[in-house]
């Protein structure tokens, strides 16, 4: 098969450790605000297995799928906004109502999907805020990485001199070399230990759906304006900023219709990653940009495992201290902070729009439940109109 | 002293100060006079916090003020460019939680030494050397990392207080695309002031006293220069001279004197020691502020450091006055204005950090530790910035280094 040969061809030990990085970090890091939800929903193990089956299988499907046809490294996760908000409505939904607000979340998402419409607002959004935009949400991780050397010192120092050694001795697998030599850290210095991972298949349960208002409102129209905004919005900036112009029609519909299957096991809404895709979408996958679609096939491929040994996955991740992956995540993606740093940095004609977004962004305040990946999109939108949009109108008149 | 770099003349200051004045530089010399004045609340906390005598940190708060002032009426006065001098705010909080453990006497007498540091720093002209060194991209990483969180505060009140940030920021950009002749600060101001005075805020517990400052003799043991007059030094020398040194070049004062700013912040820093007060220093975001963009025509923004420092030297008797109004005034007012006037700033200087495609990763870890605001062995985040930013870069961008020690040997030369 023509297909198979290709992407053996474009095969690179980068991009499959992108993959793998982007998977590790959105087991470590977003994973555990599911785990609240569970938390606070009160479901059994059993049942949580399922659900990290759910998200990691319509990750993988949807994310090899889109990756492969459309030869761009399409990282595809579960709605990290969406999870908070979960944790905010349990106990006093019930597990079947949710299923349906899942239900009737990516139907909605998927007819906005179909019409273009979300294309059409991507398109309006000046290519500096965009970039400015992106850097404002990974600023945080970046700065983690700082944060940490007061809290876990030696392994921060220990990651970092690791990172520009490698980076300056082989960039192609600085990434690798680098999580190699953070988990050999993590364990010798802070002493996590790996023995309580044991191999052990998930099985996935089925959840009836029950359709109600009270979650439509409560829960499904906010979910599809937080995966809109919070996830498809920059994770399409974000492949802009990297160069590729892929419509969002497709991918908005493929993960909308892996949705709505996933939601029956207990799947919150699959949508485009934001923070892991950025890794993949970057010059750390491959030299070569057509050639980085391979780190989203990878990163697909990795879901894949994640889904089939969902308990065994959780368990691996939750050993690893936590401080680990904010270092880890903080290097990994300091290539994307500072590409699109730059991005924004050079787009000289609407600058102070830019870092306006940039600052509202990298604040991180929320407001009317909306995330500051939003507002800075408008706050920097607003600036754009008012600083350095001409005035035609008026200066016809006068 | 022959490294000590020449100013214009204090002769004719106070005629040519009249004649800059405009409205532009006067509102950035209010604004950063308020913002110097707001940072005396940090002393009274860090004093309050370790236990200290509240007359004793009045005292304290208005030999600041005081002795800054004066020193910052002087430079910018003398030199014609935005010079604003304070003192070190993490060289405040040391000093605040030091005073328990050595005492008030031998504090200051470490304070002293770490004056003198600093004096000959500037004086044999070792500063000047070292800000020609550090690659202007990681000085300006450092300095829109350091600026970054006046902009991150600027935008947190839209959470929490929506309605007056909103008014205050639009004010402010809609004005400055409208009518370039008010400067927008001035109306983002009255803005505030018009929604405070309309939903009502209560200024009915402000009282008066008048108090100066007072002269000590401090003490000198090898202790406490060990724990905080060593500690001093590497601050005003590594942290915040180039800080504020830095972002006055980047703001296009291409001849800062970087020696005289050191020589002078140690010389004010030995005065201090006998005032109870434990630094003077250039002061960065003042510097900042005085010499954005906002504050007009590049030649004559020194008129708002001397606005700034009049503001402090007349303010600081009646300190416990301006304690009791800043506290009346909601905290997202002095934040949201020192924001403005910050943005332009920010703005330049992560463009001269990030557009130049040299020393990319090593200004990138200078804004990145700089925003971070860690502390590691009592030194602050700034210093770090600028340490790693230059090893990163040495390690990680070697070449970009090559071009500059080149150019740099060339412009040496003749």
């Amino acid at each position: 098969m023509q297909f198979h040969k290709q992407l053996q061809k474009d095969l690179s030990i980068p991009a499959i450790t992108a993959g793998f990085v982007a998977v590790l970090i959105s087991y470590s890091g977003p994973l555990a605000i599911f785990f609240q939800a569970a938390q606070s929903a009160e479901i059994s193990s059993a049942m949580m297995t399922s659900w990290v089956w759910a998200i990691s299988i319509g990750a993988a499907i949807s994310g090899i799928f889109l990756s492969l046809w459309l030869k761009v490294p399409v990282v595809t996760a579960w709605s990290a906004p969406g999870t908070a908000l979960l944790v905010t409505l349990f106990p006093g939904l019930t597990l079947n109502e949710a299923v349906g607000a899942y239900l009737t979340a990516a139907v909605i998402i998927f007819l906005i999907g179909v019409t273009g419409t979300f294309d059409r607002i991507i398109r309006m959004i000046p290519p500096g805020i965009a970039s400015a935009m992106m850097a404002g949400i990974l600023f945080q991780f970046g700065v983690g990485v700082f944060v940490s050397l007061e809290s876990v010192p030696a392994l921060a120092i220990g990651m970092i001199i690791a990172y520009l050694l490698f980076k300056r001795l082989t960039p192609r697998y600085s990434l690798v070399l680098l999580l190699i030599a953070g988990i050999t850290l993590a364990v010798l210095l802070e002493g996590a230990s790996l023995e309580g991972v044991a191999l052990q298949l998930a099985e996935p349960q089925l959840i009836r759906p029950e359709w109600s208002w009270n979650a439509t409102l409560s829960l499904a129209i906010p979910l599809v304006l937080v995966s809109l905004t919070g996830q498809f919005l920059p994770g399409m900036a974000i492949l802009r900023a990297s160069g590729y112009s892929t419509p969002a029609r497709p991918i908005v519909i493929v993960a909308s219709a892996t949705s709505f299957f996933t939601a029956f096991f207990g799947g919150i809404t699959t949508v485009i990653a934001a923070i892991t895709a950025a890794i993949c979408t970057s010059k750390e996958a491959h030299e070569d940009p057509a050639k980085r679609y391979v780190a989203g096939v990878a990163n697909g491929v990795f879901y894949l495992f994640g889904a089939i040994f969902a308990g065994t996955i959780v368990a691996l991740f939750t050993s690893l201290p936590g401080e680990f992956v904010a270092v880890l995540a903080g290097l990994a993606l300091l290539g994307a902070i500072s590409s699109n740093i730059s991005a924004f940095a050079a787009e000289k004609s609407h600058l102070e729009a830019s870092v306006i977004t940039f600052i509202a962004t990298a604040s991180g305040i929320s407001f009317l439940g909306l995330g500051s990946a939003f507002w800075g999109v408008v706050v920097g939108a607003l600036a754009y109109n008012l600083l350095h949009r001409r005035f035609n109108s008026l200066n016809h008149k006068t | 002293m022959k490294h000590i770099e020449k100013g214009v003349s204090l002769r004719h200051a106070p005629r040519d100060f009249l004649r800059d004045l405009n409205a532009d530089n006067a509102s950035t010399g209010l604004v950063a006079g308020i913002l110097g004045l707001g940072v005396g609340v940090v002393h009274i906390s860090a004093g309050t916090s370790a236990g200290l005598d509240p007359s004793f940190i009045m005292i304290w708060v208005i030999s600041y003020l005081m002795i800054n002032g004066l020193f910052g009426l002087f430079m910018p006065a003398y030199y014609r460019l935005p010079l604003p001098m304070a003192n070190s705010i993490p060289g405040a909080l040391m000093f605040a939680a030091v005073i328990p453990v050595i005492g008030l006497e031998a504090a200051l007498g470490a304070s002293f030494i770490a004056g003198a540091i600093t004096l000959v720093a500037g004086v044999t002209g070792i500063m000047g050397i070292v800000m020609r060194l550090i690659p202007m991209p990681i000085v300006m990483g450092m300095v829109g990392g350091m600026l970054l969180s006046f902009g991150l505060n600027m935008v947190k009140p839209l959470e929490s207080a929506i309605v007056p940030a909103s008014i205050m920021i639009l004010a402010f950009f809609i004005s400055s695309r409208l009518f370039r002749k008010i400067p927008p600060l001035i109306i983002s101001m009255v803005a505030g002031l018009v929604y405070l005075t309309v939903t009502g805020v209560d200024l009915s517990g402000i009282d008066a006293t008048i108090r100066f400052p007072e002269f000590i003799m401090p003490a000198f043991t090898l202790e406490a220069f060990l724990t905080y007059g060593l500690p001093l030094a590497i601050i005003l020398i590594g942290m915040e001279t180039p800080a504020g040194v830095g972002l006055i070049k980047g703001m296009g004062y291409k001849d800062a004197p970087a020696n005289a700013i050191t020589a002078v912040g140690g010389l004010g820093t030995m005065v201090s020691s006998f005032f109870n007060l434990h630094s003077t220093c250039i002061a960065a975001p003042m510097t900042g502020v005085c010499a954005s963009p906002e504050a007009g025509a590049p030649d004559k923004r020194w008129v708002a450091a001397v606005i700034a420092g009049a503001i402090f030297v007349i303010a600081a008797p009646f300190y416990g006055y301006v304690v009791s109004l800043l506290e009346a005034t909601p905290r997202y007012f002095i934040a949201i204005i020192a924001g403005l006037a910050l943005m332009r700033v920010i703005t330049s200087s992560m463009a001269i950090a990030f557009s130049g495609r040299k020393h990319e990763i090593g200004a990138l870890f200078a804004f990145l530790i700089a925003a971070s605001g860690i502390q590691i062995l009592g030194i602050g985040a700034t210093f770090w910035a600028l340490v790693l930013g230059v090893v990163v870069s040495a390690i990680v961008e070697t070449k970009d280094f090559d071009v500059i020690f080149t150019r740099g040997s060339a412009d040496l030369s003749p």
